[in-house]
């Protein structure tokens, strides 16, 4: 399985070399947050063999070589895991040579922030027509971007006991909860992905 | 072993196959316990399918031209000559019997029937 | 003589169109032959015994094995054709190499490359620039470097060259040579298998309509042709289907030794094609 996850570099070898410049002008630009930075370059890796397993030839591929479908699923859930660290990694060293400040929150956000974006997209690509994920991703992110903060406000207006539970968390246990959380949902989305890729027919 | 088959002939491949070999044994070309190609190597080589030769290979041993050792492939086997040509010559006797009533039956003499023989046998 | 593949009382249904109670056998050490017009319900039978689709009902084994539990082992053991490339396009041979290789445990790099030699296959080149035939090739290659027992070939010549074909043929001799090999190969142009099938199954709107040894078919069916005057309704049950035209009869039997008894001498009987075969099985010309 580990060669699953390995295939999504030999795949994209090439647009590696773009992702490093890219990853470079948006630190030198320096007008965004470093975590939002972080987001940007998990993603690419992640998402862009999504754009390739679009086509209907890969499933076929990728099924008739001795691989179960759980593990299929498998590799995309660990694999995004771990191509995100690398790109935290990469890009805190980029951040760091440009002595651009960054702090472990910072990672922190946006680890959270990106592994809950892939939870609720992963599933998606199994369910929706070849073709139209691209546009389901644009449509949860601002569906997210646009809603979440909205949420996030009326929970607070008028859910004052919870809001004020939570403010009445410590740090570490409000981390810590986050990442239970951002955690669970990730596992489930796992879960529901790999029904249904189990269920399809190629 | 030099084996030509014809698709457009109307005896099966596999009977094709049989009476070559079959042939060649008796003519002496192909001796005792000589090794003939295995059933696939002669498929590949006539570029007919394997189960026609696996056919072909099941009547002639059947019929005690040939013997197969599992793992070391298919041999030649011993022929009692003198007993085909026994077999041979009574056929022909049975044949050259019919062949005469005929010629009784349509007046035909023996040097007339010489002359046939002669001309066909020349073919 | 064990059976590689073994589908029992198979159906798949789809909206407007499913395959029917299955049953094949595709036994070891031989080619069987899969033919059918296009839309019989091929591929979709070679979905289900690739495991890509699951049967509505039925039983699929390979090797004696089922996908429920065996499912990366029975995988590990078949070498696979298709139509059209499924490798990634935009890589070449190196890579792709790179990414199917370490799926299999008995991947030989050496057969590899000697396939790559023999089939004269760039390795730097993505795939998307070689012709329909390289393409095939390199599935071919790939499919034979894992010391497969079972090759599945699903329309592999669709679209090739005549000469192109021969020479493929040619080679899935070759692999039969050490009689460990099993080839499974759909495709609708029946002349290909005219030759080197041992077996052939037959499908027609998605049921098997024939499973037999090449031996048997030609046993048993014949092309025969005769005078119209031949024909009342009791000699008519001899045949599969009739073509009248005003110079006489064509038709196809599946029952030689019947027809000989009774016509005799009085119609000419030739070996039919499998093209023949399939024709008229299905009714031949429909009216128009």
């Amino acid at each position: 399985m580990f060669n699953l996850i390995r295939r999504d570099v030999i795949l994209q070898k090439r647009q590696l070399l773009i992702f490093i410049p890219t990853i470079l002008s948006f630190i030198i630009l320096d007008k965004h947050h470093p975590a939002f930075i972080f987001i940007i370059a998990s993603i690419i890796i992640p998402f862009s063999t999504y754009a390739y397993d679009e086509k209907a030839e890969t499933n076929i591929l990728l099924n008739s070589l001795p691989y179960t479908r759980t593990e299929i699923i498998a590799s995309r859930y660990l694999g995004a895991i771990v191509y995100m660290v690398l790109a935290i990694v990469v890009t805190s060293l980029a951040l760091f040579a440009f002595n651009k400040p960054f702090a472990m929150t910072d990672i922190a956000i946006a680890s959270g922030l990106f592994l809950l974006f892939a939870a609720f997209t992963f599933p998606l690509f199994y369910i929706i027509k070849p073709g139209y994920f691209f546009m389901a991703v644009l449509i949860t992110f601002f569906l997210l971007a646009g809603i979440g903060p909205a949420i996030v406000l009326f929970l607070a207006e008028h859910l004052a006991a919870i809001t004020n539970f939570i403010t009445n968390l410590s740090v570490p246990t409000l981390y810590t909860g986050a990442a239970l959380v951002v955690i669970g949902v990730y596992v489930i989305s796992w879960g529901i992905s790999t029904v249904i890729y189990h269920r399809k027919a190629f | 072993m030099q084996i030509i088959i014809s698709n457009s002939s109307k005896e099966p491949i596999y009977e094709q196959i049989t009476n070559q070999i079959k042939s060649s044994i008796l003519a002496g070309e192909l001796q005792e316990g000589t090794a003939i190609p295995s059933m696939r190597n002669l498929a590949k080589d006539l570029q007919i399918s394997v189960i026609t030769t696996k056919r072909a290979y099941e009547e002639l041993e059947k019929a005690g031209f040939i013997y197969s050792i599992v793992g070391k492939g298919s041999f030649v086997a011993e022929q009692n000559l003198e007993v085909i040509r026994e077999k041979k010559l009574k056929v022909i006797e049975e044949q050259l019997s019919a062949v005469i009533t005929n010629s009784r039956e349509i007046g035909l003499s023996l040097d007339e029937l010489q002359q046939l023989l002669k001309i066909l046998y020349e073919e | 003589m064990e059976n590689v593949v073994e589908l029992k009382n198979v159906t798949k249904k789809f909206k407007d169109f499913s395959v029917e109670n299955i049953d094949l056998q595709v036994k070891q050490g031989f080619v069987t032959g899969f033919i059918g017009a296009n839309g019989a319900g091929k591929s979709t039978t070679i979905k289900m015994m690739m495991n890509l689709l699951k049967p509505d009902a039925g039983e699929v084994k390979l090797f004696g094995l089922d996908y429920k539990t065996h499912e990366k082992a029975i995988k590990e053991r078949i070498g696979f054709v298709y139509d059209g490339n499924v490798f990634f396009e935009g890589l070449n041979l190196k890579d792709i190499k790179r990414i199917v290789a370490p799926a299999y445990k008995h991947w030989d790099d050496t057969l590899f490359f000697q396939y790559i030699e023999q089939f004269e296959l760039p390795l730097n080149k993505a795939i998307k620039t070689f012709s329909k035939g390289m393409q095939m090739k390199a599935s071919l290659a790939i499919a034979l470097s894992h010391h497969a027992e079972l090759i599945i070939m699903d329309e592999p010549t669709a679209g090739l060259d005549p000469i192109f074909r021969r020479e493929l043929l040619a080679l899935l001799q070759e692999l039969m040579v050490d009689g460990n090999r099993t080839i499974f190969f759909s495709t609708h142009i029946t002349t290909d298998l005219d030759r080197i099938a041992d077996y052939i199954a037959l499908m027609q709107s998605g049921e098997l309509v024939l499973n037999k040894s090449i031996h048997d078919v030609a046993e048993d069916y014949a092309l025969v042709k005769g005078g119209m005057d031949l024909l009342d309704r009791d000699t008519e049950k001899d045949f599969v289907h009739i073509h009248r035209a005003s110079t006489g009869f064509e038709a196809l039997t599946n029952n030689i030794k019947a027809v000989k008894n009774t016509f005799g001498d009085t119609v000419v009987i030739e070996r039919a094609s499998l093209e023949d075969i399939m024709y008229y099985l299905k009714g031949g010309i429909h009216h128009v």
